[in-house]
């Protein structure tokens, strides 16, 4: 119970308390907001995002970072969709842009583990690089009219209400906590992120690992650059520019160090389902989407200003107190 | 070899590389395509390169100093916005005051990131990823219709746009294109003889010899963002002399392609190393491949995306591939060094105990 | 060397700090004259570094005040110090990597104007090195320098600023004996010019041959400031001790078993070659050495982490390629660095997960889940062999002291029951205490039948713990000694690589 309750004191307590003024607010706006189905609206707008953030999350715990998830997604669903345009069949349209995840992946995890780059810089070429490969391919088209069972997919529900990609968001959560939590390659994240030394001389095969890593991120955000194209029908070059930065806000809110290290996924659950009411909320109440960015961009400088303000106070009073002290004793000696 | 080690240090070779690689460029593209060597291509890479290369000059103080700024596209986008409505309702305001407006407001943007880098001791990154959200928001916030257009706008805008201050022969160098390269010549020159300049070199190489060594990081870290957004806003103003027209979506993206310019030109993101100059001829070289390659037809327009990002990762390549051949050569000549030196006191032993 | 009738320079009167439980310091007291090498010795946690920080303004005393020239000062942070001409140099030296030597002397002056006049900046550097009889490229980035040379700029720098108080803080353990002997004359030269230095060191050796007077610290007190002259290293160690200390476990009978390695013509270009030698169950080869021989590169080489170019390792009967630990472990080799901070353990780690990180997989269940019950079993059954002391293995490790840190590294170790072990200086920086109680683990262990390596340079540990001793200098293999053959004397001699004269003894 003393666990429990030091827990709570700590970063995902400010966290839930958050949450819970936010779906407050929200629920005495409209009546039906914590019906099933407008929550599941609520996730759909971002399950894409939301996904990805799982990996995310590993990758920033392991001291890296992958800014070109975003153009990962574009580039996926433009294979795709150029294949599907000459001719190909479908299904295998979609193992190639399943096959692009993987291979980007592949080889942001080489620079990174192997060739001992610095993950934002190869990460920053392959935004660039990948979106540009994505604008080869289609230029200024868009490619649509997807057989019906791939539509059917994205836009309809599968089990239940729960549309497909709900369900992957679910399992696929279930299985990081699992491993990130309990499992010993979780721990070797957290090992690597706190000192890769270490990890190194004690037998952990950080190279291994880095590549891992990379090539999951790859797949998984080629993954959902597909289930992106199903949602919308359509897919383009431009597709879901700027996500990169949603993903890594939720992933730095729900209390991950940037250092590396330290974090976990229930932070990041908390701050996922934050963002998402958050912005509900604020779409509620009319807020355009870039001023609610500007909000949870906010969010995201109080989360780590706060815990900095009150550890200032206390450096700053407990040095009073010794120049006070200092100060008597001065008088004192005369 | 020694005097070659002694006044051509790491940087200079790298400037000295992109130089030689701009020369290739240009002549190798003017051979293959008709007309490149034409006032309109001068024009349009000069005027391009203006805008970017001033961002990345502010980004490069920041880069110095082991931080980053990625909210300078919004800050650019903000001041151009807020500029031109202003210049829209007041439209007798004279230009400068306009100019000078546009670098304070800029600065204040700046401010902000520093006080929270600096002081509010929070990772540049997390900073200036939430201010990029925050400043855009802003903008889009910005009362009245999401737009600005040329023709709301003073004549002298225009006239600062296209008029030009003075030319070369056929080629016309337009305000815009002299001011930038004034403000490099100087930044240049404060970062090599300014003490403030030689200081966000030494944070940025280690920021822990810094602070003990009593040197005042946090004014100087505080410093660095503020001439970002001051030289951003300068950036802004002179985005909206380029394009007249604007919308909410003003200069979103430029934060990353200034990054790019000052790692192509040399800057290091773990601070301390690269200068000025590099950025400049980094913002070049990135631009002028640009166009080359769009008037290039042996390949696609679209090409020009992926190459950059290509060449990014070549030259982060390179500039590794070099730091480990020179710190080997480094190596060996210690060792030399200290062979030498050793030799030396044996002999020195010797005749004593003989 | 007679020390005339002088006022000192600085005094520290009835200086008290306290951190939490801890009392770093007692009312500690102390004088440093102008042109005097002060000698401070005591064991970790004595109250050296306290001192140390508290004279350059990083810590605040609680009680008792800081003379300079006899008038009271305040040194509430280091720009206050480096106005009162306090510096400090220490192990590791503070340089900035892209910034040249001239600029790395002069960047921290607080007089200078805006503007930066290389030229002069150049010349007046020149002169500093000079003046210290050095030859350094002022013009060359400080990155490429060895840590001798950077600790030169340091010493330059203070110099620079006027310096009137040098502390050097354990300034030799990363210096070669060559680059040690250049610190001694600079030392010298210094005093010569009327500064007072603080020498802090915990190598007899060395103090012995540079210091005008020596105060030895205990527990937060100052127990004794004499004369070099009367100082004997019994008294000192006593002092610092606090007891009477027996000599190091002696290493038990050597009772040889089979053949376990063979190392043959191993070489790194540049670092090391021709390495041969045999390892035996049992056993306890030594590894002696100065400071630079690259033993560490060996260790390193065998162990996988930076493997070797050429030359064989012969393990059960066949040469094996180890190029990553994940190997030699397999093969049975374990390595326990010298740095515990950077490479040793993961610091915000509980014990437990720190003793199980190099064979975690043996505690995975069938899906690969951690089975935590087995892990902690495991760390409490170490927790218990070697006295560990801590409040529980979940605690992190980080908390812990020097002493028992090394304790979970050598679990942490243990646990991946190894046939070869190597340690790399295992006892440095750990109060003499904690030193015993690793020697009878070592001395336990061979008796189970382990082959071990000991990579030392405290010449008496090595001389008393290992059964052979192979002698390395500057990467080159200079001979092995049988415990019979080998003394002081002659294992000295071949680590500086002459057969007569040259003892760096006064």
């Amino acid at each position: 119970m003393q666990r429990r309750l030091e827990w709570l004191r700590g970063w995902e307590g400010i966290l839930l308390v958050l949450l819970f003024g936010i779906i407050v607010f929200n629920s005495s706006m409209t009546p039906h907001y914590l019906q099933v189905q407008n929550q599941i609206n609520l996730f759909q707008l971002h399950i894409e995002k939301i996904i990805i953030a799982l990996i995310m999350t590993f990758i920033i715990i392991n001291a890296e970072i992958d800014i070109s998830v975003a153009s990962v997604m574009a580039l996926a669903g433009c294979v795709m969709g150029f294949l599907y345009e000459k001719g190909l069949s479908f299904e295998l349209c979609v193992l190639a842009g399943l096959l692009t995840g993987l291979l980007t992946g592949a080889f942001n995890g080489f620079m990174v583990a192997y060739a001992r780059m610095s993950s934002l810089i190869v990460t920053l070429s392959g935004l660039i690089g990948y979106r540009g490969l994505a604008h080869v391919l289609l230029e200024n088209r868009s490619v649509g009219n997807f057989p019906e069972w791939f539509d059917r997919l994205g836009q309809r529900p599968l089990i239940g209400p729960f549309p497909f990609a709900l369900i992957v968001f679910f399992v696929l959560l279930i299985i990081a906590l699992i491993i990130l939590q309990w499992s010993g390659a979780g721990r070797y994240v957290f090992v690597i992120g706190n000192n890769s030394e270490v990890a190194r001389y004690s037998g952990v095969n950080v190279r291994r690992v880095k590549m891992i890593l990379f090539i999951l991120s790859g797949l998984i955000s080629a993954f959902a650059g597909l289930l992106l194209a199903a949602r919308l029908g359509s897919i383009r070059g431009d597709t879901a520019i700027g996500t990169e930065l949603e993903v890594i806000t939720m992933v730095l809110l729900g209390g991950v160090s940037i250092f590396g290290g330290t974090g976990s996924l229930y932070g990041v659950l908390l701050s996922i389902l934050i963002v998402l009411n958050l912005r509900n909320g604020m779409g509620l109440l009319n807020v355009p989407g870039e001023n609610q960015t500007g909000v949870i961009g906010a969010l995201l400088i109080l989360s780590v200003l706060g815990p900095n303000i009150v550890q200032g106070i206390r450096e700053a009073w407990s040095r009073r107190t010794i120049q006070r002290r200092t100060v008597s004793e001065e008088k004192k000696g005369g | 070899m020694d005097t070659l080690k002694r006044y051509f240090r790491p940087e200079q070779l790298r400037e000295l590389s992109l130089i030689v690689l701009i020369v290739f460029i240009f002549l190798f593209f003017g051979s293959q395509i008709e007309g490149y060597f034409s006032p309109r291509i001068f024009n349009r890479v000069t005027n391009d390169v203006a805008i970017i290369a001033v961002v990345a000059l502010g980004q490069t103080l920041v880069l110095l100093t082991r931080n980053y700024d990625l909210s300078v596209g919004s800050i650019v986008g903000l001041t151009a916005f807020f500029i031109g409505k202003q210049l829209t309702v007041y439209a007798g305001m004279p230009p400068i005051l306009a100019l000078l407006l546009s670098i304070a407001a800029g600065a204040c943007l700046g401010l902000v990131n520093g006080l929270l880098v600096a002081y509010g001791r929070i990772p540049s990154i997390i900073v200036t990823l939430g201010t990029l959200a925050i400043y855009r928001a802003i903008l889009v916030a910005y009362p009245g219709n999401k737009m600005v257009l040329i023709n709301d706008l003073p004549q002298w805008i225009s006239d600062l746009g296209s008029k030009q201050l003075f030319s070369i022969g056929e080629f016309g160098i337009r305000p815009v294109v002299a001011g930038a390269f004034v403000m490099f010549i100087l930044f240049q020159l404060a970062t090599s003889y300014l003490r403030f300049g030689r200081q966000l070199y030494a944070i940025g190489s280690n920021p822990e010899a810094a602070r003990i060594g009593g040197l005042p990081s946090q004014r100087i870290v505080f410093s660095a963002f503020v001439l970002c957004g001051a030289i951003a806003g300068l950036a802004g103003f002179l985005y909206l002399v380029r394009f007249g027209n604007l919308n909410t979506a003003a200069a979103q993206g430029i934060e990353l392609d200034s990054i790019a310019a000052a790692v192509v030109g040399g800057v290091s993101t773990n601070g301390g190393k690269g200068t000025v100059m590099g950025t400049l001829l980094g913002a070049l070289m990135i631009n002028l491949l640009q166009q080359s390659l769009l008037r290039w037809l042996v390949i696609s327009n679209f090409w020009v995306e992926a190459l950059l990002g290509l060449l990014i990762l070549i030259a982060v390549l390179i500039d590794s591939v070099i730091i480990n051949r020179l710190s080997t050569l480094w190596n060996q000549r210690r060792l030399e060094m200290q062979t030498e030196g050793e030799t030396k006191t044996t002999k020195e032993k010797e005749s004593h105990a003989a | 060397m007679t020390v005339e009738a002088k006022e000192p320079v600085l005094q520290m009167r009835h200086i008290s700090k306290r951190f939490d439980t801890t009392q770093a310091l007692d009312d500690v007291s102390l004088d440093l004259y102008p042109g005097e090498i002060h000698a401070l010795m005591g064991e970790n946690g004595a109250g050296k570094s306290t001192l140390i920080k508290i004279m350059t303004g990083v810590y605040h005393p609680d009680d008792g005040e800081i003379l300079l020239d006899g008038k009271p000062i305040r040194v509430a942070n280091s720009v206050d110090a480096q106005a009162y001409g306090i510096a400090a140099i220490y192990q590791e030296p503070m340089v900035y990597p892209d910034l040249n030597v001239a600029e790395n002397i002069f960047v921290s002056h607080r007089s200078q104007g805006a503007l930066v006049n290389w030229r002069k900046m150049y010349e007046e550097a020149e002169n500093i090195l000079s003046k210290l009889d050095v030859r350094l490229d002022v013009r060359m980035p400080a990155r490429g320098l060895t840590l001798a040379a950077q600790q030169t700029i340091e010493i330059a720098k203070a110099i620079s600023l006027n310096v009137r108080v040098l502390i050097m803080d354990e300034p030799t353990a990363s210096l070669s004996a060559h680059e040690a002997e250049q610190l001694f004359k600079l030392a010298r030269s210094l005093r010569r010019q009327g500064v007072s230095i603080l020498y802090i060191s915990h190598r007899m050796e060395e103090v012995f041959e540079i210091a005008d007077r020596v105060t030895v610290f205990r527990d937060g007190k100052r127990i004794s400031s004499l004369p070099r002259e009367e100082v004997t290293k019994e008294r000192a160690i006593r002092e610092m001790v606090g007891r009477k200390i027996e000599d190091f476990f002696a290493k038990t009978k050597e009772r040889r078993g089979e053949l376990l390695m063979s190392v043959r013509d191993l070489s790194k270009a540049n670092v090391f070659s021709g390495i041969n030698f045999d390892v035996y169950r049992g056993e306890v080869l030594g590894f002696a050495g100065l400071i630079g021989s690259r033993r560490t590169d060996v260790g390193l080489a065998l162990f996988g982490v930076e493997p070797a170019d050429e030359g064989e390792i012969i393990l059960h009967g066949k040469a094996q390629k180890i190029r990553s630990p994940e190997r030699a472990l397999r093969l049975g080799i374990a390595y326990i660095t010298e740095d515990r901070r950077q490479i040793g353990l993961t610091m915000p780690m509980s014990i437990s997960s720190n003793i199980s990180l190099p064979v975690l997989r043996m505690y995975l269940s069938r899906f690969g889940l951690i089975q935590t019950r087995e892990e902690d079993a495991t760390a409490n059954q170490y927790k218990e062999r070697l006295s560990i002391r801590a409040p529980s293995i979940h605690h992190p490790v980080g908390l812990l002291s020097g002493g028992n840190q090394q304790k979970v590294m050598l679990s942490k170790w243990l646990n991946t029951k190894p046939q070869l072990l190597i340690f790399d200086e295992p006892t440095r920086g750990i109060d003499v205490a904690a030193k015993a109680e690793v020697h009878q683990i070592i001395n336990e262990l061979a008796a189970q039948g382990l082959g071990l390596i000991l990579i030392s340079s405290d010449m008496p540990e090595v001389l008393a713990m290992s059964d052979r001793i192979l002698v390395m200098r500057e990467g080159r293999q200079m001979g092995i000694f049988s415990r019979k053959e080998a003394t002081q004397e002659t294992i000295l001699a071949a680590a500086m690589g002459q057969n007569s004269g040259a003892i760096e003894k006064a």
